[in-house]
């Protein structure tokens, strides 16, 4: 099934780890990944992205106004790649209070709908800051914007190891997905 | 192997590895420097035996390769893009005395440039030392290609280059990867270097002879790549177009037939992976049935350039595609667009993808820019050197980490690797024309130093040139991910090598002030910097080297965990911005109302070094 996903955040927040993880899910799966990642400067704190393409060709990137979901480690690093979404797309963000509200109305307009989790907060009472990217994935998995379920990043993550991180990494997953669960129920 | 996710990188080693490379060697530089580590990963899991190296430099890579390839055996070299002009010098040479067993050139061009000096083209380099090229556009592409080359380098006895670029090497495909690893490989019956003086220390006047060689040997090549695969062109269903024809090759290729996917859009496309010699015969041909034909590649005119006829192709080089940067789907999507409707091809109009951009570009949100790490010693060395020879001082850099000391102005200029050693002679003697007085402050790294430092402090200290030189020492190459130096004791693989202290090679070099020094104690590295100034002006003095003592806190956290000095903001603290701007530490947070400055605890590393950095004393241990 093709998916094109836009994957945001800053040196360190773990954007390349993230996108392997989805990148190996995706496989599992049969898809054809293409991805492309941002190396050398990524751990000094600048901006860093990568282009996911599941089933999608062998152009390395997203064009502006086609990507499908939006998943972002920084509230302000979210809205400076929302240009790549197109109509009817979504974004999961990191955040304590969703995205720049002068955003919205044209968000609205365009029908991308904006789920904000507290991915730090949640991987801080894991004991793990650095969790936080596993959180927002479990969390976009389990509001359908990944194409992928929670079980296929699990998968994933256990696949990719190391043995002593994937207890860490699946708990962080399902911490994601019960926040989107509780999302869902309205709670 | 069964399905993989492969880097771009990590493909291009695969296929060294499974293609009997037996010594590989490199220079790191983004984007390529995961190849060679790919190489050890790849024959430690395929139990190859591959000689592997973290060469001083892309020349001493280039040239070490090449031997073994003299040798006998399959050989490749990988490099960034501007690593190629260091090893320039050989390719030139090599091109016409040529190989034995296949060599293969890996220069990893960087259009945009993400992070690079210039966009410069290898493809063309090769153009001009007459070395064959190939041109991949996938890993998966790449993954095959190695294996192409290094056929044509032994079947024509000539050096090849594989030119992935950016997008290339850092795309993670899934590709089909047969298992196992083919070992050793030789071309000859018995391997070994043969004497043959004519050919291998070829003076002037067999070199003549040897150019005519070379010239009849890519004349052979241009008719092989005529027939080759790895140019060819899709069949394209109900094509009623017959005006539009299109050139692509490398990442461009793959982002031409996207964009005329998305446009729903008919054009035939020929894809081209051997953009030199270029199979004029084939691009004649396939020219010759269209009105017009457009030349899409990456980074810039290589292919367009060696079209015999261009009356009717438009590329880069009239402008109509843009002459310098990446060529993203953007830029692609609506250069095609306009080509078909200037043709009369009805094509709707490029989806409106300004939607969002206008309502963002207008919240003015930049992009987030990169700096030094919370507790790099790079940091507080110069830091201290700005306090000591403050903002007028004439600060020549060099290729590294410490780039980034440009945002707290602790570098002037830089220009290619071990230039801030050069530069500081040529300042100083125009100097001494200009009247200018100003201390004279260079920068280099220690890989940097090692690279292309040492000839010019030769020169420098040979010339009676004056100045302070800071060798700031992290003991790795960091900034491309901590690959070894030849001052670490360590090898490409981890295995032993021997280490050269970089204050013995200073003192080597005839410099008669070189001392070391920890660059987190503050003062006795201010003092220090100040004796050295001294010694440039002292009568007898001369160049003064300090090197800066302390390992990156990436690769080495255990000197900072040993002595940790976690600090607190105080309550005095009056947002007056000095700590920001002067030091950038990002654990140093100015909040948004300005009011003040907060530790983000997430990424500080208890360095203690930001206590230097309130002049006010209002960071303070917390004990």
């Amino acid at each position: 099934m093709e998916r094109k996903l836009i994957i945001a955040g800053i040196g360190g927040q773990g954007v390349v780890y993230a996108t392997k993880v989805l990148s190996q899910a995706a496989m599992a799966r049969g898809g054809h990944v293409l991805a492309s990642e941002n190396h050398g400067m990524s751990q000094r704190g600048g901006s860093v992205m990568s282009h996911l393409k599941i089933d999608s060709g062998e152009a390395p990137l997203i064009r502006r106004g086609t990507a499908d979901a939006l998943i972002a480690f920084d509230r302000v690093e979210a809205v400076r790649n929302l240009p790549f979404l197109r109509s009817g797309g979504q974004v999961c963000v990191n955040s304590v209070d969703g995205l720049d509200p002068a955003v919205m109305p044209r968000l609205g307009e365009l029908g991308i709908r904006v789920h904000t989790i507290n991915a730090d907060a949640c991987a801080k009472d894991l004991g793990a800051p650095a969790v936080a990217n596993l959180v927002v994935l479990g969390f976009a998995a389990t509001l359908g914007a990944l194409g992928l379920s929670v079980e296929d990043l699990k998968e994933a993550v256990r696949a990719l190891g190391p043995a002593k991180a994937v207890e860490l990494n699946l708990k962080a997953l399902e911490a994601g997905a019960g926040l989107a669960e509780r999302l869902a129920l309205g709670d | 192997m069964g399905t993989q996710l492969l880097l771009g990188n990590d493909a291009i080693a695969l296929g060294m590895v499974q293609n009997g490379c037996q010594v590989v060697t490199a220079y790191p530089g983004t984007p390529s420097s995961e190849i060679l580590a790919g190489v050890v990963k790849f024959k430690k899991k395929l139990n190859c035996d591959v000689y592997t190296e973290w060469s001083a430099s892309e020349k001493v890579a280039f040239e070490v390769a090449l031997a073994a390839s003299w040798s006998g055996l399959r050989s490749a070299t990988a490099m960034k893009q501007v690593g190629l002009n260091v090893a320039a010098d050989p390719m030139f040479s090599a091109a016409y005395t040529g190989v034995v067993g296949g060599f293969v050139i890996v220069p990893c061009d960087d259009p945009g440039p993400i992070s690079s000096q210039t966009e410069q083209d290898s493809r063309l380099l090769g153009l001009t030392a007459k070395v064959p090229v190939f041109d991949p556009s996938t890993p998966a592409e790449s993954l095959a290609m190695v294996k192409e080359a290094l056929e044509l380098s032994e079947r024509h006895r000539i050096p090849v280059i594989l030119r992935p670029t950016t997008r290339v090497c850092h795309a993670v495909q899934s590709v089909e990867v047969d298992g196992g690893g083919r070992g050793a490989w030789s071309p000859a019956a018995k391997p070994g270097f043969k004497k043959d003086p004519q050919r291998w220390a070829a003076t002037p006047g067999f070199r003549l002879k040897l150019h005519h060689e070379l010239n009849a040997k890519l004349a052979a090549i241009e008719s092989e790549f005529e027939k080759s695969a790895l140019n060819y062109q899709l069949p394209i269903p109900n094509d009623k177009n017959g005006k539009l024809g299109i050139i692509a090759s490398g990442v461009a290729y793959q982002t031409t037939r996207q964009a005329l996917a998305d446009l729903g859009a008919v054009a035939p496309v020929l894809k081209i992976g051997t953009p030199f010699p270029l199979p004029r015969k084939l691009i004649m041909d396939f020219v010759a049935q269209f009105e017009r034909v457009l030349v899409i590649e990456e980074p810039d005119a290589c292919i367009e350039l060696q079209i015999p006829d261009r009356t009717r192709v438009s590329g880069r080089l009239d402008g109509t595609v843009p002459n310098a940067g990446e060529l993203s789907p953007e830029v692609v999507m609506s250069v095609l667009a306009e080509a078909l409707d200037q043709m009369g091809v009805p094509v709707p109009p490029p989806p409106d993808d300004s939607a969002l951009a206008g309502i963002v570009q207008s919240l003015k949100i930049t992009p987030r820019r990169p700096r030094l790490c919370p507790g790099c010693s790079h940091r507080s060395a110069m830091f201290t050197m700005k306090q000591v020879f403050g903002p007028n001082a004439i600060y020549p850099g060099d290729i590294g980490c410490y780039s980034l000391g440009t945002n707290i102005r602790a570098i002037d200029t830089f220009v290619d690797m071990g230039a801030a050693v050069t530069m500081a002679t040529g300042f100083y003697q125009a100097a001494r024309f200009t009247g200018d007085k100003r201390p004279i402050v260079a920068l280099i790294g220690d890989s940097t130093f090692l690279h292309s430092g040492i000839t010019p402090l030769v020169n420098a200290v040979h010339t009676g040139a004056r100045f302070v030189l800071l060798i700031l020492d992290n003991h790795t190459t960091a900034m491309t991910g901590a690959q070894p130096t030849p001052a670490n004791d360590y090898a490409a693989d981890g295995g032993l090598a021997a280490k050269i202290p970089i204050i013995n090679v200073a003192q080597a070099c005839g410099v008669k002030f070189v001392r070391v020094a920890d660059p987190y104690d503050h003062e006795p590295f201010a003092t220090l910097l100040r004796e050295a100034q001294a010694f440039t002006q002292a009568e007898e003095g001369g160049i003064a080297v300090i090197i800066a003592d302390r390992p990156c806190v990436l690769y080495d956290r255990a000197p900072i965990e040993a002595d940790p000095l976690p600090v607190i903001v105080t309550e005095q603290c009056d947002g007056c911005r000095y700590c920001v701007e002067a030091f950038e530490c990002p654990a140093l947070v100015l909040r948004p109302d300005k009011s003040r400055v907060d530790v983000d605890y997430r990424i500080c590393v208890d360095c203690g070094q930001c206590i230097d950095a309130c002049y006010k004393g209002f960071i303070v241990p917390q004990n």
